[in-house]
């Protein structure tokens, strides 16, 4: 059995170029500031890197385990507003301790959920998904006293990013909330392509690919979608923590079902099961965004019509344009 | 010699219809059983309830002498008891190597490993191989399961549920829609198979089943009419009156 231990893998070959384009994209995000002082581009990529982040957690749920959440950006609200609490009512330093209360509490409050809705499939599961996080959203959106309400959450310190005593800067500053965003970003995107890729990953695939099939095989499907539902709301709470720190504040519109399709459309432009391609999608969809918003105040018109194209032309998303363009040529 | 699997009085409702109606059914630890009878007699009802998919109604199921009734399927698979599906039910967008990998990864174990690589678990890679390889399918392995030729997907099919290292395997109509060659390599499979554990076999095809069966079992409107031999079964009166009708 010398040769048969290997698996054959046509995609292997193209594995360093992968690589070296990865890191490629790192060092250049990571050298773009000091080369650009242009402080909108700064904060735009700073905001594309933390939706992406976001979306790459949804492309975990949709892409990888197949149930829909039609509001995920509910986990990065409740994250945020636990974290932006513990900074201006607990202890308005310590950032690690509060990014950790709030990816806990996160992870406290997906569970109940996530153990309700593991219990239904397809459509169900979607629906279900909408109707906790439209009552997450109610709830901060009126609980006045807490989360401040329509006004949203406001008086955040400024704590400054530490890491065993080396400082890197305030998360006031734009530089060094932006460097901090880059590496926690890239830790996760990472972190989560090597789970995907793990026998654990493979479960979730199987679920995707046939969830009757998967339960016939010996999978406990219920618990593995629940595990696969743990880990995205995880991602997005760590999304959420970056989100308070870079903004400052948080209001519930973050929370509303209307971002939450937005982050759906992210995953969506971008395309689903590649995690990267969930960056690609909320830079696309942030730049059109924060761009055209300078321009008219009707952005949502265009980024209508660019959803609208990409579903007709290009159905699976810009992951799938490398295929789409050798079809092309081809044909 | 004892029983493997053996059902009491095993009942299952819809709406009004008795489709399983007091099943008494037994197999040994090896050997080939048929389940035969006219459409609807209530076939697939009964694999159905007996691999987990849908509750019984009434009465109890027993492997290995524990009492097994509606418990989960991944429990029944993890015990031993796999099945195959009348309609293609495989991963299609994975490759005919990964849907056969996860099937023995589920068996072996090591799911839970989030932060190693898929091909981390040898045994798992190397017994994968070794049952592609028994059944023919290894040039085909790195091809979407999708792009298979029918007759290639239904063997997988029936891979899949033996990368579970079955101890009973229920196969609900293999031969569905195959060619006659291919009919033939199947049933020499599920022969070859039988010698080893105990299968059960749901089919039409009366000429593989007289050829292979050690026993067979015929159900008609959810009860069993007969049991016996393929000679016994092919003179039982009773028999030949539910597939053609009392003669006058």
């Amino acid at each position: 059995m010398n040769n048969t231990t290997t698996i054959p893998g046509i995609k292997k070959r193209f594995v360093p170029l992968k690589i070296f384009i990865v890191v490629l994209v790192f060092v250049g995000l990571g050298l773009f500031p000091f080369m650009s002082g242009n402080r909108f581009y700064i904060s735009m990529i700073n905001e594309m890197m933390i939706y992406g982040l976001l979306a790459m957690s949804l492309d975990v749920l949709l892409g990888y385990t197949g149930a829909l959440s039609f509001m995920h950006n509910a986990y990065l609200g409740i994250s945020a507003y636990v974290v932006g609490l513990f900074l201006i009512h607990i202890s308005p330093a310590s950032l690690w301790m509060a990014c950790f209360a709030g990816i806990i509490f996160t992870s406290i409050v997906a569970l109940p959920v996530g153990w309700v809705q593991v219990r239904t499939g397809g459509l169900a599961f979607a629906l279900l998904t909408l109707a906790f996080g439209m009552m997450f959203h109610t709830i901060v959106w009126k609980w006045y006293d807490v989360t401040g309400g329509d006004d949203g959450l406001m008086g955040m310190p400024n704590p400054d990013i530490t890491l065993f005593g080396w400082k890197l800067g305030s998360t006031g500053d734009p530089l060094a909330m932006y460097l901090f965003t880059l590496v926690i970003a890239a830790i996760c995107f990472f972190l989560t392509r090597r789970i995907i890729n793990s026998p654990f990953g493979a479960v979730l695939e199987a679920i995707r690919e046939n969830e009757d099939r998967a339960s016939f095989i010996g999978i406990n499907v219920r618990r593995y979608k629940l595990l696969g539902w743990m880990l995205a709301c995880l991602l997005a709470g760590i999304s959420g923590a970056l989100f308070i720190l870079y903004k400052g504040y948080i209001g519930p519109s973050t929370m509303s079902a209307f971002a939450g399709a937005g982050v759906l459309m992210m995953v969506l432009l971008g395309g689903l099961g590649s995690l990267w391609g969930a960056f690609v999608g909320a830079a696309i969809f942030i730049y059109i965004q924060d761009y055209i918003s300078t321009m008219t105040e009707h952005w949502e018109i265009f980024l209508g019509l660019v959803v609208i194209f990409l579903v007709l032309f290009l159905p699976t998303g810009f992951v799938g344009l490398g295929d789409h363009l050798k079809r092309f040529r081809k044909g | 010699m004892a029983e493997l699997l053996y059902t009491e009085n095993l009942c299952r409702r819809f709406g009004g219809v008795m489709a399983t109606n007091k099943v008494c059914f037994s197999v040994n630890d090896h050997g080939l059983t048929s389940i035969i009878g006219p459409n609807g007699a209530g076939k697939t009802t009964f694999i159905n309830i007996v691999t987990g998919k849908i509750p019984a109604s009434s009465g109890k199921i027993f492997f290995k002498g524990n009492d097994i009734t509606n418990k989960p399927t991944h429990d029944l698979v993890k015990m031993g008891i796999c099945r195959t599906f009348q309609i293609n039910s495989i991963f299609e967008d994975l490759s005919v190597f990964e849907n056969l990998r996860i099937a023995k990864q589920a068996k072996n174990g090591g799911s839970l490993r989030i932060f190693s690589s898929k091909q981390s678990l040898r045994t798992v890679t190397e017994e994968t191989w070794e049952l592609l390889e028994h059944l023919g399918l290894k040039d085909l392995a790195i091809r979407p399961a999708k792009n298979l030729a029918y007759g290639d997907q239904r063997v997988l099919e029936v891979a899949i549920a033996m990368a579970g290292n079955p101890k009973i395997l229920f196969l609900d109509e293999p031969t569905a829609g195959m060619s006659p060659t291919e009919t033939k390599h199947i049933s020499k499979l599920i022969k070859e198979l039988s010698k080893k554990i105990c299968v059960v076999l749901v089919e039409h095809d009366m000429d593989m089943i007289m050829s292979i069966s050690d026993k067979i079992t015929v159900l008609q409107y959810g009860s069993t009419i007969a049991e016996g031999t393929p000679e016994e079964i092919r003179n039982n009166q009773q028999v030949r009156e539910a597939y053609l009708g009392k003669e006058e």
